[in-house]
């Protein structure tokens, strides 16, 4: 049994989550039960996701009770960030300005588009999970 | 694949919503004669800023914005509030 899928039983069984939420989540790692999975495997047997979900759901304390539910497929995110390139360089400046307010020292500049490959293709170990006032959730499937 | 259908769906508190499925080819050929006719502006332009200018990346504006509009389809954007529903579904 891998992590993830551990910690989604555990969640289920402390009452964080539904029985719904844990299968969407299982559905979302690819651990459902009949062995259906949303993402397939590429050559080198990696699983190979097709979308990055982002789901806002309202939390007990909620008070505004937003739902969020954004899917975007993977090849749109690899297809948007070749736009990059067309961020002039006088930008660059203000930019790496912008994260550096962020807290994030990044140089635009240096950015090549393979790192940005890089990047995208990583996403696929990403989960995050917020519990605050609302639920946020960022996976892929 | 390129999204053949948009299906749209907004939705205010005490109002009546608004639903619409859209079929996306009509935005798509639209699209492309509006491509067509700015192609040889877009080539001149390149032309012209070519060597202290962005004239090389104009020239990869058409293969880029057809890369992203082929890839939407798939794209889901659903927000519910308690005032508001939206929901945009590239189909």
């Amino acid at each position: 049994m891998n992590d993830k899928r551990r910690k989604i039983l555990d969640m289920l069984a402390q009452g964080k989550i539904t029985v719904e939420e844990a299968e969407k989540l299982m559905a979302a790692i690819g651990e459902t039960g009949n062995g259906t999975e949303a993402a397939g495997t590429d050559a080198a047997g990696r699983r190979s996701w097709k979308y990055l979900r982002v789901q806002v759901e309202p939390g007990p304390d909620s008070e505004k009770g937003d739902r969020v539910n954004i899917r975007v497929p993977f090849k749109l995110i690899r297809a948007g960030l070749k736009f990059a390139a067309f961020i002039p360089r006088e930008a660059h400046a203000k930019v790496n300005q912008a994260f550096k307010e962020r807290g994030m020292d990044v140089d635009l500049a240096r950015i090549t588009p393979q790192d940005l490959e890089e990047i995208v293709s990583n996403l696929d170990d990403m989960t995050v999970e917020v519990d605050g006032k609302d639920k946020v959730r960022i996976f892929c499937e | 694949m390129l999204p053949m259908i948009v299906r749209f769906k907004v939705k205010e508190a005490g109002r009546r919503g608004f639903g619409l499925w859209f079929p996306a080819i009509l935005i798509w050929i639209v699209l492309a004669a509006v491509m067509l006719v700015l192609l040889p502006f877009m080539l001149l332009a390149a032309l012209a800023t070519w060597g202290r200018g962005p004239g090389p990346r104009l020239l990869l504006i058409y293969p880029l914005l057809a890369s992203v509009l082929w890839n939407l389809g798939g794209l889901t954007i659903d927000v519910d509030q308690k005032e508001r529903t939206l929901l945009i579904d590239f189909i």
